[in-house]
């Protein structure tokens, strides 16, 4: 019985979407708060107590199967499912999109109606996407859910749309996750091949059984699409410019849930990627590779969302770091801190810029402290979880665990972790600067703004779950099925230390003119290394060279002359659009034109004539003469007779 | 009674049928019908169906038959009115004879097969019958009995509109 | 060759009689005397078979034959009486299916 309450969770939210994005009637304001907060909130309050019985050992593992379709040897099975990661990871996004919810209630109450019900009906898609992702018991479901959060943060980071850069932030984004997502569609089909079930639970052991070569494709697929979905090197660039969506969609999207997709899908599918010591390297050289890489380029941001957005990517890294390490359940605490407190920056951060008058940039944040209190004292919060400050944060345990489990992987474990212990105190020194920035007197006195409940209680409880968050990354490593790692009391310190040490280069990057002025001039890693321009030139534009030749017109010139301009952001004027436009012409010009050009309409033509002649024919059959029917009746009494007859010959 | 005076019967109304269905006047054929019927009845006599003999001519030759009677005393019997009937017939009769002519022609070569062994046909107990009907297919006879109520019906309403809509009709 | 053979025979040739008439003729009361010979010709059959085994079915089915018949009789006669204006009495000229 409990199983199918399972098939409910997803279901407030997909609800919510329906009645907002179709219903004909004029929603008022309130209501389409009250709709989009019921179905947002709806979830938590479905799912808390199955949570809470399955922790408590009440509840075991379940499956709950929705649809079931046999083909031959092949089984579609779509179902939900209840385990350790679909429980801890779905109980953390239910609470996490609820406190969403109820701050974008409050955040967007300036928004148009019209606006309002877009946006709050994604919001609840996306939340039913990523439900279905880390509920689902088979592969459909889940990449159902994965693709429906493609979708929506396309239309999420593209909300504003007068604004050219935020649709080409859209654009950016979907395309780039779904370059990823076409190499986890290829792996998870594979998959299915081997195990010609869609279970996820048959999946595992089908690719464990699967021939070496075979194994590491798949095991590779899976990680490219991983890799892909959580911004993490080479495919990061699509985050940082992906903050020209509203603040919640930030907080929900590119924090806690869908650029934490990729880690659900790595920890969900870790037996395959440990099964290969290579894919399981390369999956901690890459975490490892974006910690640090989005720890140096946050350092030099100067807008506090794409600061948050590196540190995202970054703290990915650490997840993905841990599944590397064949620690998963640690990656999984991972996953539940940072999604509280990088909602929580999201969201405090989000009203901070509101209080110094509208602005992300960190230099003009001066005062914000002062104006919302509240907030700036859960930024900070929020801020030193990120940091790992030692023993009081959340963070830090988790942190701690994933380094421990990275020095007790043997000497190749105890080089990254080097690597990472640079990239965790380097987190300490961007983590803190818009709190140093807050802090300072205001150039001119900001006023005081009305901090709203709405926007402060979710603030409020995220901030106090990112303290006692501390007490969670124990109980959620065992429940995994792992063990927390103790790497010694050197480790431990070492890595406060650098926690530490974060914090003292947070004040000399701030408050030093030397440092500061440095950090102004980096705008090569403020830009991300300067990838997009690279990707620009070595991918997008022999890209549209090809497809340019391809479709034969040199007449967009000015339209690329424009994107070269601006590289961050593209405008590629849509080739692939043009492209498939101008194959068809071409094949009409090819194809057709040597016939009479009316040769097609004549033959649909005819053919309707003639369908129209053989009904007149048919219907004379129907004369409505009774003698007729009694003739034809008695026509085909014959035949039967005759062929009774006959068969009965001998 | 023997199944020889019973093959007999049969055939004489086969016969009156064959007639009767090819007749120009309505009367004719009307006669030639309740010949087969009666025909018919003397067969099932024969065959000791007694029950079913006395039902055939008192229902079948007498009810139906009576009632046909009415309806044609309406028909136009005069000598054009036959020639355009047989001018229809003569018209319309090679088709449906092929049709027919292509069931009968088997069924006359299956005739063929076991011997005159028969004893005389046994004698169907009334008694029998009765509890048949109203025990076995209570069910069926139900539904006969709803036929003929729904007939009943049928035939009230359209008796009933007949009036008014055929003077209607005839200022048209 | 059975008598029952002989009257089973002799009853599908009543049928047909009836078949051919109904098909044959147009006026609509010649098509229903023909339509009762058709019904006459199971009657027969049932009946001889009944007759030929010894058993009551038999005579049970022709009694529902009866039946039919008799509805099917005063309906007929009462559709014809109502087209009769119409068509005058001629099923083809009733093509147009309405009363």
């Amino acid at each position: 019985m409990l199983a199918y309450f399972l098939l409910l969770v997803p279901l407030p939210p997909l609800g919510g979407f329906l009645l907002l994005a179709l219903d004909p009637y004029r929603l008022e304001r309130r209501a389409v708060m009250a709709v989009a907060l019921a179905a947002g909130i709806a979830p938590l309050v479905l799912f808390l107590p199955v949570a809470l019985g399955y922790f408590a050992g009440s509840i075991g593992d379940t499956i709950a199967p929705a649809f079931t379709l046999n083909f031959g040897q092949f089984e579609v099975a779509l179902a939900m499912q209840l385990d350790a990661l679909s429980a801890i990871a779905a109980l953390t996004v239910t609470v996490v999109a609820s406190c969403v919810m109820i701050y974008a209630a409050d955040y967007m109450a300036s928004a148009r109606v019209a606006d309002l019900r877009r946006f709050f009906a994604l919001m609840n898609l996306f939340l039913a996407g990523m439900l279905s992702v880390v509920m689902a018991a088979d592969s459909i479901v889940f990449f159902l859910g994965w693709e429906l959060m493609g979708l929506c943060s396309f239309f999420l980071i593209s909300y504003n749309m007068n604004s050219p850069r935020a649709f080409a932030a859209g654009r950016k984004a979907f395309v780039m996750t779904r370059i990823a997502d076409a190499a986890l569609l290829a792996g998870l089909l594979l998959l299915f091949l081997e195990a010609t079930s869609v279970r996820i639970a048959d999946l595992i052991p089908a690719g464990l059984a699967a021939p070496e070569q075979r194994a590491v494709v798949i095991a590779v697929l899976l990680l490219v699409g991983a890799l892909g979905k959580s911004a993490q090197l080479p495919f990061q660039t699509w985050l940082p410019t992906a903050m020209a969506g509203p603040t919640p969609v930030s907080a929900l999207l590119h924090s806690a849930t869908m650029v934490a997709a990729g880690a659900i899908l790595l920890i969900r599918f870790a037996p395959l990627i440990e099964a290969h010591p290579g894919v399981a390297a390369a999956t901690a050289i890459a975490g490892v590779a974006t910690a640090v890489f989005g720890a140096l380029c946050a350092v030099a941001q100067t807008d506090i969302k794409r600061l948050l957005a590196y540190s995202s990517i970054s703290q990915i890294g650490f997840m993905l770091l841990a599944v590397g390490m064949g620690a998963p359940g640690v990656a999984m605490a991972h996953f539940v801190v940072h999604a509280l407190f990088k909602s929580l920056l999201f969201m405090s951060a989000g009203v901070l810029s509101h209080a110094s008058g509208g602005t992300t940039e960190i230099r003009r944040l001066r005062g914000s402290a002062y104006a919302a209190p509240i907030s700036f004292a859960t930024y900070v919060v929020g801020a030193a979880a990120l940091a790992g400050f030692p023993i009081l944060s959340a963070g830090w345990w988790s942190k701690e665990a994933v380094l421990g489990a990275a020095v007790m992987a043997g000497p190749f474990g105890q080089f990254l972790w080097l690597v990472a212990l640079g990239s965790a105190a380097l987190t300490g020194v961007y983590a803190y600067r818009p709190v140093w920035s807050a802090l300072r007197s205001p150039v001119e006195p900001l006023p005081a703004i009305k901090e709203n409940w709405l926007a402060v209680g979710p603030l409020i409880f995220l901030a106090t779950a990112s303290v006692l968050g501390s007490f969670l990354v124990g109980p959620i490593v065992r429940t995994m099925g792992g063990t927390v790692p103790h790497a010694g009391l050197g480790v431990e310190v070492m890595g406060a230390l650098a926690a530490i040490a974060g914090l003292i280069g947070s004040v000399v990057v701030s408050f030093s003119p030397v440092w500061s002025a440095r950090i102004k001039r980096a705008r090569r890693l403020r830009a991300g290394m300067q990838m997009d321009a690279i990707y620009y030139a070595f991918l997008v534009r022999p890209y549209r060279r090809v497809v340019h030749k391809l479709s034969g017109r040199n007449a967009r010139k000015d339209t690329s002359h424009e994107a070269e301009t601006d590289r961050t952001d593209g405008g590629m004027g849509d080739p692939v659009g043009t492209a498939t436009v101008n194959l068809g012409l071409w094949l009409a010009r090819v194809v057709t034109a040597p016939f009479v050009p009316d040769r097609f309409d004549l033959v649909t033509m005819r053919s309707t004539r003639e369908v129209r002649r053989a009904g007149v024919w048919a219907r004379r059959l129907q004369t409505g003469r009774l003698r007729t029917y009694v003739m034809a009746i008695a026509f085909g009494l014959g035949v039967l007779v005759i062929l009774g007859w006959g068969m009965t010959w001998g | 009674m023997s199944w020889g005076f019973a093959i007999w019967a049969a055939t004489l109304a086969l016969a009156a049928a064959v007639l009767s269905v090819t007749r120009a006047s309505a009367v004719h054929a009307l006669l030639l019908l309740l010949a087969s019927l009666l025909a018919l009845g003397a067969a099932f006599f024969a065959m000791s169906a007694n029950f079913a003999g006395v039902i055939q001519l008192l229902i079948y030759a007498g009810a139906v038959v009576a009632v046909f009677v009415f309806v044609v005393m309406t028909v136009d019997a005069s000598e054009t009115a036959m020639a355009h009937e047989r001018k229809l017939l003569r018209s319309a009769w090679r088709w449906p004879a092929l049709f027919v002519g292509l069931s009968v022609i088997p069924i006359l070569f299956g005739i063929g097969g076991g011997a005159m062994d028969a004893g005389a046909p046994a004698a169907a107990d009334t008694r029998e019958l009765g509890l048949l009907l109203f025990g076995d297919w209570g069910v069926a006879t139900e539904l006969v009995a709803l036929m003929l109520i729904a007939g009943m019906i049928g035939v009230r309403h359209l008796g009933r509109s007949l009036g008014p809509r055929l003077r209607e009709r005839g200022r048209e | 060759m059975t008598p029952l053979n002989i009257l089973l025979v002799l009853s599908a040739g009543l049928f047909f009689a009836g078949l051919f008439g109904v098909a044959a003729r147009r006026t609509i009361l010649m098509q229903l005397i023909s339509l009762e010979i058709m019904l006459s010709g199971p009657a027969l059959g049932f009946v001889a078979v009944g007759a030929y085994h010894g058993s009551v079915e038999g005579t049970g089915m022709f009694l529902m034959v009866l039946g039919l018949a008799a509805a099917e009789v005063a309906l007929g006669l009462a559709i014809y009486l109502h087209m009769r204006r119409a068509t005058g009495g001629d099923s083809d000229l009733a093509h147009r299916l309405r009363g």
